[in-house]
């Protein structure tokens, strides 16, 4: 096993933003670099490959000013034979070229294999579903982001294919490649990444906060497990450490989840969405099957998880969005206490009766939902509930949910400077604390890391014996499946009106 | 044709856009068309009065400046029109009035447009307006793409990492090398010629040609063209504007994509993988397999819509030139002399044709940020 | 050598990272140094209205900047919550009128205020010379106000495309409380600051010209006597535009250099105090943009 082992340290106008003595990583095979969003994953990623901007950010490469890194031959034949998928599809692409401009430019020009990389990616689909695709100029809402994110994926398997005689010395980087797709789809890639490593043997850095991708490893590619290593990224003592991360922690904690899955119990209904809703044009059905032909109202009860599941793309977070009165449906019926909210009913009335009374929302960026401006006592300023709640209570919350008592300075901290795990966290804690009927959570687990996933589901655990209903929509099925029994989940499919 | 094929439905919203636009100009002209109305009105209500009492100030026997002829006449008014008194302290009143009028009101003195708005007048403001347009399309057009390029260069420049003129002169004068006293010396001297260019772009137009009247033509439309280009800010602020915009598309995620694709990211001039210097005439064409083709097109871009905010700024820059230059003969300073002879009528139509250049310009721009639009599929 | 090493070679590092603080010392020193040449060498009368006109044309285009961003709040709040709300003709109303005024060249706009003024200063309805900054700085402001409003819409209108507003009103946060501190004050403060720092250069270079342009002729009934001195007004004035005109001796005899700054110092002084300050007013927004990574 040859490994490199980076120092690295990366300031911005003199502020530290990342500092790690050992990064390690392993040539010739697999990295999995798991651990909290917002944690310098991507950074360090991004200095290794060279494509931070020396005029940005102050960078040191093993002591070395980022110029010289940038000129060293390591640093040149990375950036000549490896490549880098960067998390956000949607800004990596051009605009102004079509998608097939940019699977065809610089290097790849020339590399072999894109329709069988297209069509594993797509599942193996006839060549039009695709092909139609590769014609658009890439916009925010078109095509999806999961679709962009495949095409970059295919952009990094073209150029593997087309390096393949010479992959000594380069580097991969997939930076949360599957955010976007859902199980079936981030198997196919995982499929298509363990395929063309076995081919080459390139080095590859898979940055990720999905833990299930573990199970998918070592359930389906046994065979090359001595070939993939797991660490994580961690704060340790206001220091980064990686540490090795055993796969065998995470498993073991979804068995013992499962062992101790509560029976079902049929309990009191507090919101009642009928299976039918038109949007955009669409129409999008819930059943209590995946293939969609047994439609069901969709029920929160009380003290009970909901949880909704569909393909990626298919219009989840539409529906909990039409369900809080942020999008105006063409057609839909829901039923929440005593009142009826149909297409029909005024935005104001949500505002009025429903926002911060009876139901919340968390989002799944806890980045764009909170105001990272803030400090971290004033998150909670403007809050239905916290007229009537004193500063002690308030501290209370947050240490219920951070497990200790917080400090003065933490109150006045930024939350720009919170780690993504306690940005989560304080997402979460800021619509726990309205004691509402209802709370729909929206990818909750994003950007945790494992630690940080546990005392989420605990919390959430918590929360619900307090007798309020809570609706979940995540890709992370391996971790609501141990909690969520069959009667109460809920399958989404959407078909077009015409 | 083309422009026919856009009206049409399917492209409802550049539609709406023209509508607005055209309801806007239309709004302007009734605005506008009810103040001249107004405005005639009252003008020949107060000729009608002012009529009435010029009978009196053409009586050549009185004086109405002699304190005695002024009693004379108050007196026979009261002959005339006895018990009215009021009535009759009011036409003495009026007369002073009027005669103060004709004295210090310059409308009352030698108006080159005494009757106001007539076809003469309007033909005449017709062919200055058709001058005035010819040199706002032309001082825009060259400010488009001098901005472009002018940021480009300041953008590659950035790019390069060079050092100031001062910090290089700096280097030479305290390293080892004095010999290259010279050098030191072209150096700052370069810094220097660089300050005073921006003091010029800088510098408001009246300033610039009162430096030079004495010495220049300064009434020539060719002076008025390149004092519109370099003077009052325009150039370098548009310039500025496209040079932000190549700096934030420069940081954007698509181009750490083309990087990895190994497209040509290097910034030095005419380097293998840099940037051959000749393709400054031909940006848009001339880097095909270099990341900075793609900063530039999607720069570019966003900068057909922001054309709007610069155009407005380059009419103003164009109406103080030909105002302040005094330009006899010019539209902008024939609505001057109106304001100035409360001819505001003419005045009103001056102003209304400088609000529909703009609003063509929008239109102009609207239409073509709509079709680069569609060109890349919004 | 890269350019921080010769930085710190000045020893003026931070002040180079922060190039807006740099060029506001480099305007005040600038123009300090003007003062000192005046002080020394222009004849007292000249010198008073040379700082008068200096300080009035300042606290002009403070006010500017204070009643344009006061309009251009107001009005992008409003265009923004009318957009979103049920009352689409009041949204049409109101863009359709910012998007006349923005079909006005600023000059005729502030022109037509000289104007009214004018008219206002003949009928004696306004005397007081502080009034009457008020009312110039109102009327530019007219002129000048739809930038700040562009920008406070744009800054709501991107946090409209985040989960920020949806996530806060789900949580029964008001949406005033929303536009007003959370987006504006709180991660617009910047932005609005570089635009502000725009409007008050624009508003020196409008006065100016205006001021420039009634010396051309806009009124003999008022003249520039009765308005209150500003640069504009002092660079339109007889000696000044002497002074500038004898510039071009210097196409023929460099010579004169040294006559220009003693015997023309009127008007030069002006001209360079106008130019001297836009080109700072630009290179301190130039730099705060750059230190704020604004884009």
């Amino acid at each position: 096993m040859e490994e490199r082992k980076y120092n690295i340290r990366i300031l911005s106008e003199n502020r530290e933003l990342v500092a790690i003595d050992e990064f390690r990583v392993v040539k010739s095979a697999i990295n999995v670099l798991l651990g909290e969003s917002g944690i310098g994953k991507s950074l360090i990623s991004l200095a290794i490959a060279g494509l931070i901007d020396p005029d940005e950010l102050d960078v040191h490469i093993d002591g070395r000013p980022y110029r010289s890194y940038l000129n060293s031959k390591e640093a040149i034949e990375i950036r000549r034979n490896g490549f880098f998928v960067f998390q956000e599809p949607s800004s990596h692409l051009n605009p102004l070229k079509t998608l097939r401009m940019q699977l065809r430019e610089g290097s790849l020009e020339e590399a072999p294999g894109e329709e069988s990389i297209l069509r594993k990616l797509w599942q193996n689909p006839k060549l039009a579903e695709y092909e139609n695709i590769l014609d658009v100029y890439p916009k925010p809402y078109r095509p999806s982001g999961g679709e962009k994110q495949r095409i970059l994926a295919a952009m990094a398997f073209k150029k593997m294919a087309s390096t393949a005689g010479s992959s000594k010395g380069s580097v991969y980087f997939f930076d949360e490649p599957t955010g976007n797709l859902d199980n079936k789809l981030r198997n196919e890639f995982l499929d298509l990444l363990v395929e063309n490593f076995g081919e080459s043997r390139p080095t590859i850095l898979l940055i990720t906060h999905d833990y299930s991708m573990i199970s998918r490893f070592i359930g389906k590619y046994p065979a090359i497990g001595k070939n993939i290593y797991y660490r994580e990224l961690m704060l340790e003592h206001g220091r980064l450490r990686l540490r090795d991360f055993q796969p065998r922690e995470y498993l073991l904690w979804l068995e013992k989840r499962v062992a101790a899955k509560p029976p079902a119990e049929k309990k009191e209904m507090i919101l009642r969405l009928q299976p039918e809703i038109k949007v955009f044009g669409r129409t999008l059905h819930i059943s209590r099957d995946p293939a969609g032909n047994t439609p069901a109202p969709l029920v929160i009860r009380k003290g009970t998880v909901t949880y909704l599941k569909a393909p990626s793309g298919t219009g989840k977070t539409t529906i909990v969005k039409i369900m809080m009165g942020l999008i105006k449906s063409e057609k839909m019926s829901m039923e929440l206490g005593d009142t009826v909210y149909s297409e029909e009913t005024s935005r104001n009335a949500w505002a009025g009766r429903v926002w911060g009374k009876q139901m919340t929302m968390v989002f799944q960026h806890a980045d764009e939902s909170l105001n990272l401006n803030s400090k971290v006592k004033d998150v909670f300023s403007g809050l239905p509930v916290v007229g009537s709640m004193s500063k002690e209570e308030i501290a209370d919350a947050i240490s219920e949910l951070f497990e200790e008592a917080p400090t003065r300075e933490f109150l006045n901290k930024k939350v720009r400077f919170l780690s993504g795990g306690q940005k989560q966290r304080l997402n979460l804690l800021r619509s726990l604390i309205l004691h509402t009927d209802i709370i729909i959570l929206d990818e909750p687990l994003n950007g945790l890391d494992f630690l940080s996933v546990a005392k989420v589901i605990t919390m959430i655990e918590t929360k619900l014996q307090s007798g309020i209903g809570i609706m979940v929509i995540s890709h992370n099925e391996e971790v609501f499946d141990t909690m969520v029994g069959p009667e109460n989940i809920y399958y989404l499919n959407s078909s077009s009106l015409d | 044709m083309k422009i026919l094929r856009i009206l049409h439905k399917e492209h409802s919203s550049l539609r709406t856009r023209l509508l607005i636009h055209c309801a806007g100009i239309l709004l302007m002209a009734c605005i506008f068309w009810i103040f001249i109305s107004m405005y005639e009105i009252s003008r020949v209500e107060s000729r009608q009065s002012e009529k009435e009492i010029q009978k009196y100030l053409d009586l050549n026997y009185i004086d109405f400046g002699n304190p005695l002829d002024r009693t004379l006449f108050r007196e026979s008014l009261e002959i005339f029109y006895k018990g009215q008194t009021q009535r009759n302290d009011s036409l003495l009143t009026a007369i002073d009035n009027l005669r103060q009028r004709q004295f210090s009101d310059p409308s009352y003195k030698t108006v080159e447009n005494p009757n106001g708005l007539t076809w003469q007048v309007l033909q005449k403001l017709g062919g200055m307006y058709l001058q005035f347009i010819a040199v706002y399309a032309v001082v825009l057009l060259v400010i488009y793409f001098a901005a472009q390029r002018i940021a480009v260069y300041r953008f590659i420049k950035m790019k390069q990492h060079r050092e100031s003129y001062i910090s290089q002169a700096f280097d030479i004068v305290t390293g080892a090398d004095k010999k290259s006293a010279g050098k030191a010396a072209a150096l700052i001297i370069k810094a220097f010629l660089k300050g005073m260019l921006y003091m010029l772009l800088f510098s408001p137009a009246y300033v610039i040609a009162y430096s030079v009247k004495t010495t220049i033509d300064t009434s020539s439309v060719i002076f008025m063209i390149l004092l519109g280009i370099i003077s009052n800010g325009v150039l370098i602020h548009t310039a500025n504007k496209f040079f932000t915009f190549l700096t934030g598309e420069s940081r954007k995620g698509y181009i750490q994509t083309a990087v990895v694709k190994n497209l040509n990211a290097s910034y030095e001039w005419n380097a293998p993988e840099g940037i051959p210097i000749k393709t400054m005439l031909h940006i848009k064409h001339g880097l095909r397999s270099h990341v900075f083709q793609a900063i530039f097109e999607n720069a570019r871009f966003q900068f057909i819509p922001a054309l709007k905010e610069h155009a407005s700024f380059l009419v103003t820059g164009l109406i103080i030139i030909e105002m302040a230059l005094n330009i006899q003969g010019h539209f902008c300073y024939v609505l001057l002399q109106q304001i100035l002879y409360r001819q505001y009528d003419i005045a009103a139509v001056i102003i209304f044709g400088i609000f529909l250049a703009v609003k063509l310009t929008e239109i102009v721009i609207d239409i073509w940020e709509y079709m680069e639009k569609k060109k890349y599929g919004y | 050598m890269d350019i921080n090493t010769s930085i710190r070679k000045f020893g003026f590092q931070d002040l180079f990272n922060r190039k807006d603080l740099l060029w506001l010392i480099i305007w005040i020193a600038g123009l300090g140094l003007l003062w000192i040449w005046n002080a020394l060498f222009l004849n007292a009368p000249a010198f008073a209205r040379l700082q008068t006109a200096f300080l009035n044309s300042l606290l002009t285009g403070m006010m500017v900047v204070v009643f344009s961003l006061v309009l251009g709040w107001i009005t992008g709040v409003s265009l923004h919550l009318l957009e979103r709300s049920e009352l689409k003709t009041g949204f049409a109303i109101l863009s359709f009128v910012t998007d006349m005024l923005r079909s006005i060249p600023q000059i005729i706009a502030v022109l037509i205020g000289y104007v009214i003024l004018t008219m206002l200063l003949y009928k004696g309805i306004i005397q007081s010379s502080f009034i009457q900054l008020i009312w110039i700085a109102g009327t530019i402001s007219i002129a000048v106000f739809l930038e700040v409003a562009d920008t406070i819409k744009q800054r709501i209108d991107y946090y409209r495309t985040l989960d920020f507003v949806d996530a806060m009103l789900c949580c029964g946060i008001k949406i005033r409380r929303i536009i007003n501190i959370e987006i504006l004050w709180k991660n617009s403060k910047s932005h609005l600051l570089h635009k502000l720092i725009a409007i008050f250069g624009v508003s020196i270079f409008l006065q100016c010209s205006i001021d420039f342009i009634i010396s051309v002729g806009l009124s003999t009934d008022v003249s520039l006597i009765n308005f209150p001195m500003t640069l504009g007004n002092l660079l339109a004035n007889v000696d000044s535009k002497q002074d500038i005109l004898a510039l071009s001796n210097l196409f023929t005899d460099l010579g004169y250099l040294p006559e220009i700054f003693k015997r023309h110092l009127q008007g030069l002084s002006v001209a360079s105090c106008i130019v001297f300050s836009l080109l700072c007013i630009y290179m301190i927004a130039n730099g705060f943009v750059r230190r704020k990574k604004l884009i």
